[in-house]
């Protein structure tokens, strides 16, 4: 079962953002599959690596289109995006540290991470830019 | 080791950037700074121009007097405005040449760098018209002399009809209206030089045009204490009658003139043609290597600028995409203005260390050091350390080769600009628990080879800049080195205390060296006697030695000849059979082939033959008038002269002869002309 389920509602109207938002999902459902009692610690941080770098280069574009229409919540926005991606960050420390690391925790961690940025943050770019139209 | 020319400058100018660094500090340091502070010269000199253009009068009695009144009537505003336009300009010719060595000796106008190299040639040329016409409108003696040898120097070029020189032979044969002429030059050569100015600049981004406001204050402030302390005035009226044996000479803008004198117009054109031709040349001259440069790869771009936004030379641009992925635009790169830096690389949101080693490939990289190598390359040295003071340096290569041996318990990781460095790579060092601190080294404070490598890593570290520097990435192990040079690099290097968490983050990285400066007593009389040196040469060199052209028991003796001699073949009338065969158009009554004769002249002084020589008409048919006008030192004292010409199509003999004694005074500019009608005239002595 898929850890995060696209719904019509995470569509922003930004096509490059919402083109993003997909594929991003796509990875972390991927993830969430490989995850299991005997999974790779190795695999795991890699896997999240990539995450990593895919999410701060969607954050990157966000950030652009943001600044190009001059969205005026901005600051909070980029400021959450450093947020999550700094989240990343200790969760590959969290994974790299066995002791600490918990696969149901993390995919938890993980739905949550994302489901939250969008209920909150994209959500509000969302009603701005249809408020614009 | 023998160093080549280049690399003794290049030594040259990293220790008197040294220097400057320890005692301006490198935010003020004059050198990183020179473009800049050659715009403060050009705006002072520009305010001041047009203060002085409100009082000036063109003519030749009026811009000798409206100027000797502006400096003398008012001393604290007309005298001083007069001083600071003089010695800002001379400036100017100084900060533009300084600033034309220093991008030689460090090599930074080759190959894809040449377009400030050589948009930076007219702006000299520019910059030295607008000077000399500038002292030609103040029309004391040394305008006097730079208008007669300006005419000789233009005289060798076949652009004008007649010899502009003869407009300088006396009072009579020169107009007003030449002042106009002059001051109309004086203001558009420097429009001209600002339209130059702002297209040299044109592929810098974010080009720096300001200098340091402080530095800018410390440089107004001495340009008018020596303003007040050494006033700019006029030498003596000129007077066309006299030559001036020895005139005093701005050495900034006339180094060229008494060459011109001495060698003639001809070589001193094939010189400075040459010179310009060189340097015209240099940005391609050998030996030229281009590193590969920077590679998007499209798998991992989306097209967010970033890279865009950092490339300090404008290589990089966003265009439509070119594949099949769902996106507007990509990172495109400029083959041509690429300078292999990295800095885009340092700016790229997928250039994360912590990415899978089978995919890690950032959306923009340099070919010859890929982000992955680096990263395998950084993991084996940090493995040979060992012990709890373990030290990764990250450093440019404009620092120095640091392969050799560093004192601590570290390894290095070099790359073309600290810039390139993401700064997760620093973050990568902490997580993986691969070093204790690091130590993040650039080429200079202040004057980065790249141009923005320092200001953007520390801009990133402060989370001012993206990519940010992770929060928690504690400071206090980051060590920040802009060290004046190698050897002070290792020596703080040695000097630095271990790196460790200590609880009291500051949330800044510590500052390993900033360029050692001295403290502030020692630097305050550094700069001032630097400033005061800097004022006093150009207070010096503005009138400085005294150019001596005449012995003093010298006159100058000038011959000018302006004459159209009759035609060759006389006008004969046509037959109405010859008119019949001529076309319809060209058919004439009269037959008048229009080449002219040419003047043969010789001119004799004591006896002796001083001068003979044979002058063809002017104009495509030689149809036009001779003209001959040369210039002779003679010993002054009674003497006589004999002046033969021939302008007809005799073989031998003279159409024109006219011999006399003349006493001539010490300095006496004694002018033989000929006019049609009257023959030679000169004044007469008796």
């Amino acid at each position: 079962m898929n850890l995060i389920a696209w719904r019509e509602e995470f569509t922003i109207g930004l096509p490059d953002v919402d083109h993003e938002h997909r594929e991003l999902i796509a990875m972390i459902n991927a993830l969430h599959e490989s995850l299991g009692p005997d999974a790779d610690a190795a695999q795991i941080v890699e896997a999240l690596g990539e995450i990593h770098a895919r999410i701060a280069a969607h954050f990157a574009l966000e950030e652009r289109e943001m600044r190009q229409l001059k969205y005026d919540s901005i600051a909070e926005h980029k400021d959450d995006h450093e947020r999550l991606l700094d989240d990343i960050l200790d969760i590959i420390d969290t994974v790299e540290s066995p002791a600490a690391y918990d696969p149901e925790a993390l995919g938890e961690r993980l739905s949550r991470w994302f489901s939250d940025h969008f209920r909150t943050h994209d959500l509000r770019l969302h009603r701005w830019l249809a408020g614009r139209h | 080791m023998t160093l080549s020319p280049r690399q003794w400058l290049r030594a040259f100018f990293g220790a008197l950037e040294a220097l400057c660094s320890r005692a301006f500090t490198p935010a003020w340091n004059p050198l990183l700074q020179l473009g800049s502070i050659g715009w403060f010269f050009f705006w002072i000199v520009a305010v001041s121009g047009i203060y002085l253009y409100v009082f000036f009068d063109t003519g030749i009695t009026r811009a000798y007097d409206t100027i000797e009144t502006l400096t003398h009537a008012q001393p604290w505003a007309g005298g001083v405005m007069r001083s600071l336009h003089r010695y800002a300009s001379d400036g100017l010719v100084a900060i533009a040449l300084t600033h034309l060595l220093r991008e030689f000796a460090l090599d930074q106008m080759r190959g894809k760098r040449w377009f400030a190299w050589i948009t930076g040639l007219p702006l000299l040329v520019l910059i030295y018209v607008s000077g000399i016409t500038g002292y030609w409108l103040v029309w004391d003696v040394m305008a006097q002399y730079v208008a007669v040898v300006t005419g000789e120097l233009l005289d060798v070029l076949p652009l004008f009809g007649e010899p502009i020189s003869r407009n300088f032979v006396n009072e009579s044969s020169l107009s007003s209206r030449f002042f106009t002429l002059m001051s109309f030059i004086h203001i558009a050569a420097p429009l001209l030089l600002l339209l130059f100015m702002w297209i040299h600049i044109h592929r810098h981004t974010a080009a720096r045009i300001q200098p340091a406001r402080g530095l800018s204050l410390l440089v107004l402030g001495s340009l008018l204490a020596l303003s007040i302390a050494v006033p700019a005035v006029s030498q003596a009226r000129a007077d066309l009658d006299m030559v001036p044996a020895t005139v005093g000479l701005d050495w900034f803008y006339l180094p060229v003139y008494p060459l011109v004198q001495q060698w003639g117009g001809a070589t001193a054109w094939q010189l400075l043609g040459g010179m310009l031709l060189l340097l015209g040349l240099m940005p391609w001259l050998p030996p030229k290597s281009a590193p590969p440069v920077a590679k998007v790869s499209l798998l991992n771009c989306n097209g967010c600028g970033r890279c865009v936004a950092d490339c300090p030379f404008g290589a990089l641009s966003l265009e439509p995409r070119s594949d099949w992925q769902n996106y507007a635009v990509e990172a495109v790169v400029n083959a041509d203005r690429c300078l292999s830096c990295g800095l885009c690389v340092g700016a790229c949101p997928t250039a994360t260390p912590f990415r899978s080693a089978s995919m890690f490939t950032a959306g923009i990289e340099l070919p010859q050091l890929p982000l992955a190598s680096l990263r395998e390359q950084l993991k084996k040295s940090c493995a040979a350390l060992s012990g709890d003071d373990r030290l990764v340096v990250f450093a440019c290569e404009p620092a120095g080769d640091l392969s050799g041996e560093l004192r601590r318990n570290s390894a290095v990781a070099q790359m073309p600009c600290i810039g390139m460095l993401p700064p997760s790579c620093i973050d990568f060092v902490f997580s993986r628990r691969l070093a204790d601190g690091v130590v993040i080294a650039g080429c200079t404070a202040n004057g980065c080879y790249q141009r923005f490598g320092q200001c953007w890593t520390e801009e990133r570290i402060a989370g001012q800049r993206d990519p940010w520097l992770r929060a928690r990435v504690p400071r206090e192990r980051i060590a920040l080195s802009w060290a004046v040079d190698l050897r002070a690099f290792r020596s703080g290097l040695a000097a630095l205390p271990p790196l460790r968490l200590s609880g009291r983050d500051t949330g800044k990285p510590g500052l390993l060296l900033a360029g050692p400066r001295w403290p502030m007593p020692v630097r305050a009389v550094g700069m001032a006697l630097l400033l005061g040196v800097l004022a006093g040469v150009t207070a010096v060199f503005a009138t400085e030695p005294a150019w001596r052209q005449l012995e003093p028991q010298e006159a100058v003796m000038r011959l000018s000849i302006r004459h159209a001699t009759a035609t060759k073949i006389e006008c004969k009338p046509l037959t109405p059979r010859q008119m019949a065969d001529l076309k319809p158009n060209m058919r004439r009554p009269v037959d008048c082939p229009r080449e002219r004769w040419p003047v043969y002249v010789e001119l004799e002084r004591g006896g002796e033959l001083l001068y003979r020589g044979t002058h063809p008409p002017s104009g495509l048919w030689n149809d036009g008038a001779a003209t001959v006008f040369r210039t002779f030192r003679v010993p002054a004292g009674p003497q006589s002269i004999v002046v033969r010409m021939r302008d007809s199509g005799r073989e031998s003999g003279f159409d024109q002869v006219r011999s006399g004694t003349i006493d001539l005074e010490p300095g006496q500019n004694f002018v033989i002309e000929f006019r049609s009608g009257k023959g030679f005239i000169w004044e007469d002595m008796s």
